[in-house]
């Protein structure tokens, strides 16, 4: 089993290559930090940047709000059990306006009946779900709905961003890339609403939750 | 009927540059760039990313396409594996190398050096749980490529669990991916 320990060493600001310098600025510029998942690009500088240039897209205003496809963001890598990513994004949803309680009625079903979420919002939800799962499977009533609320352009930047989401997520948990310690006292919300499937990540949030005791 | 329109032509600039990237890239635009078109911003940085994997890298092309082939068969996605089997053996890869990735044959072919074989494990344990890939599978891998090396593989196969749940979903049919020669 994993040990959830770093497969890779990070390549430091002040260690790592042009391109990648370049990349790790727009990242401070951005986020107010450079994550260990970026670090982790730098040792492939010349994929670091069309790969983050995805992320820079994604994490702003767009055809679909920032608020929306924070939502996706958190389904998809719920769903997955990234702790990472997850956490990371408990984090910004809440900055851009996503409450605690909506955010946990997130998980599973839960968001289907939940006062917090619109028809619209339930809608792509159930997109993403399919896409997780099944992206062959998705019923023809959840392209209806998300049709009747969304044009094409959004629709793409919808399916983008769930994509690029599975993506990231399984890209830094493969390398077992850790959280930054600015996220070392969170509180986990949909982890705590409904514990991770995968084995072994479920024993990474329990040495994060023994680490917060310790501190 | 895929799921947006295939953009044949774009008045947005960005559009108008990843289109034509694209076509220099792979000969013609491939449908998933058109299906992208409606939205400048994910069809500019997802081609760039889609061009910049579909190339010689840190590690050979032509072992790319295997581990493509194979993450496109271990998560049952259907887009485009017909044509990166193409690609596979234009590049020079045999039709026993590039069969033995859809079921477990690659586990005991001789085609396989053990170094590639090691990378096939990975694809289908990222497939199965990111979060369990073995810390003696990835001192295996250490073994034979470097740190470059591996963050290039492990981007190639979850871009491409990204590629083929984005194709899938949108209904994207993409028979040819090249119409120009790659080897």
């Amino acid at each position: 089993m994993s040990s959830k320990v770093a497969q890779l060493p990070l390549v430091e600001p002040e260690d790592a290559d042009p391109i990648a310098k370049q990349v790790y600025d727009d990242a401070q510029a951005r986020f107010q930090m450079v994550l260990n998942i970026f670090k982790v690009t730098g040792h492939a500088p010349e994929m670091a940047k069309p790969m983050w240039d995805i992320f820079f897209e994604i994490l702003a205003e767009g055809q679909v709000d920032w608020y929306t496809k924070e939502l996706l963001i958190l389904k998809s890598t719920n769903m997955g059990d990234c702790l990472y990513c997850v956490t990371q994004h408990e984090v910004v949803a809440e900055r851009l306006g996503v409450t605690p309680e909506k955010q946990k009625d997130i998980v599973g079903q839960l968001y289907k009946d939940s006062p917090h979420y619109s028809d619209k919002e339930r809608a792509i939800l159930d997109l993403c779900s399919h896409m997780c799962v099944d992206p062959e499977g998705i019923p023809a009533d959840v392209w209806s709905k998300v049709k009747s609320y969304y044009d094409d352009g959004q629709i793409v930047e919808i399916v983008a961003t769930v994509g690029a989401y599975i993506q990231v997520s399984k890209f830094g948990d493969a390398l077992g890339v850790q959280l930054e310690a600015v996220f070392a006292q969170h509180q986990p919300r949909l982890f705590a609403r409904e514990a991770p499937k995968s084995p072994a990540a479920r024993k990474h949030l329990k040495h994060f939750l023994d680490a917060q005791k310790q501190a | 009927m895929t799921a947006v329109a295939l953009v044949q032509q774009s008045d947005n600039a960005d559009v108008q540059a990843a289109f034509k990237q694209a076509e220099a890239h792979f000969g013609h635009i491939p449908n998933l760039v058109r299906a992208l078109g409606s939205n400048a911003a994910m069809c500019r940085t997802i081609t760039a990313f889609m061009i910049q994997s579909l190339q010689e890298g840190r590690v050979s092309w032509k072992f790319k396409e295997i581990v493509i082939l194979k993450t496109l068969a271990s998560n049952h996605s259907h887009y485009s594996y017909g044509a990166h089997e193409a690609v596979a053996l234009a590049l020079g890869n045999s039709p026993t190398k590039v069969g033995a990735v859809s079921n477990s044959l690659w586990q005991i072919s001789d085609e396989y050096t053990q170094a590639e074989k090691d990378v096939l494990e990975l694809v289908d344990q990222i497939g199965r749980d990111a979060n369990d890939v073995s810390d003696e599978l990835w001192d295996r891998l250490r073994a034979n490529w470097d740190a470059g090396q591996l963050v290039e593989l492990d981007a190639l196969i979850t871009t491409f669990i990204l590629i083929g749940k984005v194709g899938d979903t949108l209904g994207v049919s993409e028979p040819v991916l090249f119409t120009r020669n790659v080897a």
